[in-house]
């Protein structure tokens, strides 16, 4: 059978394919990516659509876990400020209900209570980065104010609701109560109750004052019970933070076994495409000069 | 008669000594014109016809004849030309497809201003929100990330168009290099016809026919079928563009959709059949591939944005007013990706609270759900991206590997279409030899006769004393 003479399509079909060899791990080498296209590997790169949008999202719950936790943090050293507030309330209002303290005395106690209430007021209105914590959702401006119309001389402007972070696909959690429940709450009372306490302590009537201030240790309860909000809200987004962390490893993990490539794998298959790209073209300048004619003596 | 005998013998060898020169002028000739076209494309090798001339009887003997030259006849494998005109067509079908749809799948990369990245910055732009929903900074975020995704919806559709645009232009410029290939062809058809009628071999004119032949398969599907008058070369449908000394022209003109349609000599409307080569590439390009890309994306586009704007009616703007449209998208959903944008004018009017008051974040996850949840296509916008990029990676590696392969086959074939008709030039050198040697031996017998000649005169002359 006749062999086909033209070898140069089969070279430089050869010589393109070596070079495009070469061309492939310059790139991967270059860039760090295996994918640098879809086409380069179509189920990757869709599925690097989810994970580019997850990482984001994932960072964003980060910093929004972090944020939150400084507010909460916030809001719960309130709490605790009120609670040692109420408690030194509650000794106060005992010492003017034992009945030998004489009516100057109540007065001055009835003076530092009402100091009390003002400093419980200023805790309600707390603001974290210019938003108030107690308000409900209306957070630009101070949720209690003095009144006169109210009984216990603060009126509440806030509203009842609450706001939620989202901290994870489908997990928002909840970060404030309103002051209406914690402080203001209409069956325990608790700026009503130091107000009564007052006004106990300023009428010198011991049985109102011991009333008065039994209603306290029941709103100091009831504090203590609200307060166990933000305790549990801090440890689900440490959870949550956590799981977070461990998200970020695993989607980095995912997104290097999708495009990055292997650093050590694509140096190797750079350098052997390389040669057999030499390979390739020392083969080339070697078969396609020779003739017959490199053989025949010229004629004299 | 003795004498006649003698002179017959040597006037015999004398002609048969001139036929084998002859004979070694048209091989050396043949030999001289492979060399020479070694490198043409489409060059056909030629081989001289020799056969023995017809034996001389005189007086009973029988003696040799010698030698003719028939003519030089071109070594072609009609077959082989066929096989790869059709694999020519395949491979530029596929090319064309792949080559257009490389630029296309750059607006579907990760590049940071593609789609996915638009979408990852906008949905952490609503988890920012939701921790500080009266923050103005993160409002502003959130509406201009909005423009972005809006954009890069815009780009990439924009990107699909010009591509398609692109390739409509193609199908004009095609249909007319077809139509000057098939006049050119038929003209050389109609020679080839005249050589063959009278007993010839087509030879050259046979090789640039083919060749543009060739150049043909690459525009266009064709299929070739030999007739009395010819070759006759149609469409892959059957749409004549070659009949004998005849070609049949296409035309093209502006449909009703905007694009340009193909019609043939009759006027008839046939680019929905047209298959393979540059035209069949472009036309599939054109009408399938990007127009499903585009459906996709207005789908996407229209459906995402209604679920956005559903979400942002449910709540209430920093200024406490129900919350309007956030995203504008063009009624026709055709227009869907090229014509979306972000319709509110300024931050404060982000559907943020659930209640009416400012500071409440009850609505950002109706928002961020619209980037999680179902749409009516019965997948989230980011399921049904990424079904997105898979096609165009898919199908653009699809039809490079394709163009690939049918490269291969058609290196395989033409290395066996070679091995018929290609010019050796080792071959050539040892036939120049071979047609030298037989060449000098010829001009020996004819100087070697002729001093015969002279010695049989002499002979004569010297009886004659």
């Amino acid at each position: 059978m006749r062999v086909n003479p033209n070898m140069v399509p089969d070279i430089l079909a050869d010589l393109q394919q070596s070079q495009t060899a070469v061309n492939t791990a310059l790139q991967e080498v270059a860039t760090g990516k295996s994918v640098n296209v879809p086409s380069d590997n179509p189920a990757a790169a869709a599925a690097m659509v989810q994970n580019t949008i997850e990482t984001a999202n994932v960072d964003q719950y980060t910093q929004n876990v972090n944020s939150t936790l400084s507010m909460l943090q916030t809001a719960d050293s309130s709490m605790g400020s009120v609670v040692n507030s109420l408690t030194q309330a509650i000794s106060l209002g005992t010492e003017g209900a034992n009945g030998t303290t004489n009516a100057t005395d109540l007065q001055a106690i009835a003076t530092q209570v009402q100091g009390i209430l003002e400093s419980v007021v200023a805790q309600a209105n707390t603001s974290y980065q210019g938003a108030y914590l107690f308000g409900g959702t209306k957070t630009s401006s101070a949720p209690y104010t003095a009144s006169s119309s109210s009984s216990s001389g603060y009126a509440y402007n806030g509203n009842n609701d609450v706001n939620s972070v989202a901290v994870g696909d489908d997990m928002n959690v909840q970060v404030n109560l309103p002051g209406s429940q914690v402080f203001s709450n209409s069956n325990t009372d608790v700026l009503g109750s130091l107000s009564t306490l007052v006004s106990a302590l300023q009428s010198g009537n011991p049985t109102q004052i011991k009333s008065a201030t039994s209603a306290i240790t029941t709103a100091l309860n009831y504090v203590t019970e609200q307060r166990v909000f933000y305790g549990n809200a801090e440890s689900q987004l440490n959870l949550q933070e956590t799981s977070l962390q461990q998200e970020t490893v695993n989607l980095t993990s995912q997104q290097s076994s999708l495009v990055d490539v292997d650093e050590a794998q694509a140096a190797t298959d750079l350098s052997q495409a390389e040669t057999a790209d030499n390979a390739a073209e020392a083969a080339a300048a070697k078969v396609l000069p020779n003739t017959l004619l490199n053989y025949l003596v010229p004629p004299q | 008669m003795p004498d006649l005998i003698a002179m017959g013998g040597l006037n015999t060898s004398l002609s048969i000594g001139m036929q084998a020169l002859e004979v070694s002028e048209g091989a050396l000739n043949a030999t001289s014109n492979n060399i020479a076209n070694s490198n043409t494309p489409g060059y056909t090798r030629e081989i001289p016809e020799i056969s023995e001339y017809p034996e001389n009887v005189i007086s009973g003997a029988v003696t040799g004849g010698g030698v003719t030259l028939n003519g030089l006849r071109s070594v072609r494998d009609e077959l082989l030309n066929l096989q790869i005109q059709q694999q020519t067509s395949a491979q530029s079908s596929a090319d064309t497809e792949s080559s257009a749809l490389q630029q296309v799948q750059t607006y579907f990369s990760s590049t940071g201003n593609d789609i996915a990245s638009a979408f990852s910055t906008f949905s952490s732009s609503l988890a920012q929100l939701s921790a500080s929903p009266s923050s103005g900074a993160a409002q502003a975020g959130v509406m201009s990330n909005g423009k972005n995704l809006a954009q890069a919806f815009n780009a990439a559709a924009n990107g699909l168009t010009t591509e398609q645009s692109a390739m409509n232009t193609q199908v004009a410029d095609t249909v007319g290099q077809i139509n000057s290939l098939t006049e050119q062809i038929a003209q050389l058809n109609g020679q080839v016809h005249q050589l063959t009628a009278a007993g010839q071999d087509g030879g050259t004119v046979e090789d640039q026919r083919d060749e543009l032949v060739q150049q043909l398969s690459q525009l266009t599907g064709i299929s070739v079928t030999q007739s009395n008058d010819g070759e006759v070369i149609t469409t892959g449908n059957g749409t004549p563009l070659v009949m004998g000394d005849q070609s049949y022209s296409l035309q093209t003109t502006t449909g009703s959709d905007g694009m340009q349609h193909v019609l043939d000599s009759n006027g008839t409307d046939i680019t929905s059949t047209i298959q393979g080569g540059t035209l069949g590439g472009s036309i599939q390009t054109r009408d399938q591939v990007i127009p499903s890309y585009l459906k996709q994306l207005n789908t996407l586009a229209s459906q995402f944005a209604s679920a956005f704007n559903a979400a942002q009616a449910k709540g209430f703007d920093s200024n406490g007013n129900a919350g309007q449209n956030f995203f504008s998208v063009p009624a026709n959903p055709a227009g869907a990706a090229a014509g979306i944008s972000v319709s509110i004018t300024d931050p404060s009017q982000l559907a943020i609270s659930s209640d009416g008051s400012a500071g409440s974040d009850g609505n950002v996850a109706n928002l961020s759900a619209a980037l999680t949840n179902t749409l009516p296509s019965g997948q989230t916008p980011s399921q049904a991206y990424a079904n997105l990029v898979f096609q165009v990676g898919n199908d653009v590696s699809n039809s490079s590997s394709q163009s690939t392969a049918i490269g291969q086959n058609i290196l395989q074939l033409t290395n066996q279409q070679n091995s018929v008709s290609g010019v050796s030039i080792d071959e050539e050198t040892t036939n120049l030899i071979r047609y030298q040697t037989a060449y000098e031996a010829a001009a020996r017998i004819v100087s070697t006769i002729q001093q015969l000649g002279t010695v049989t005169l002499d002979m004569g002359s010297a009886q004659s004393y």
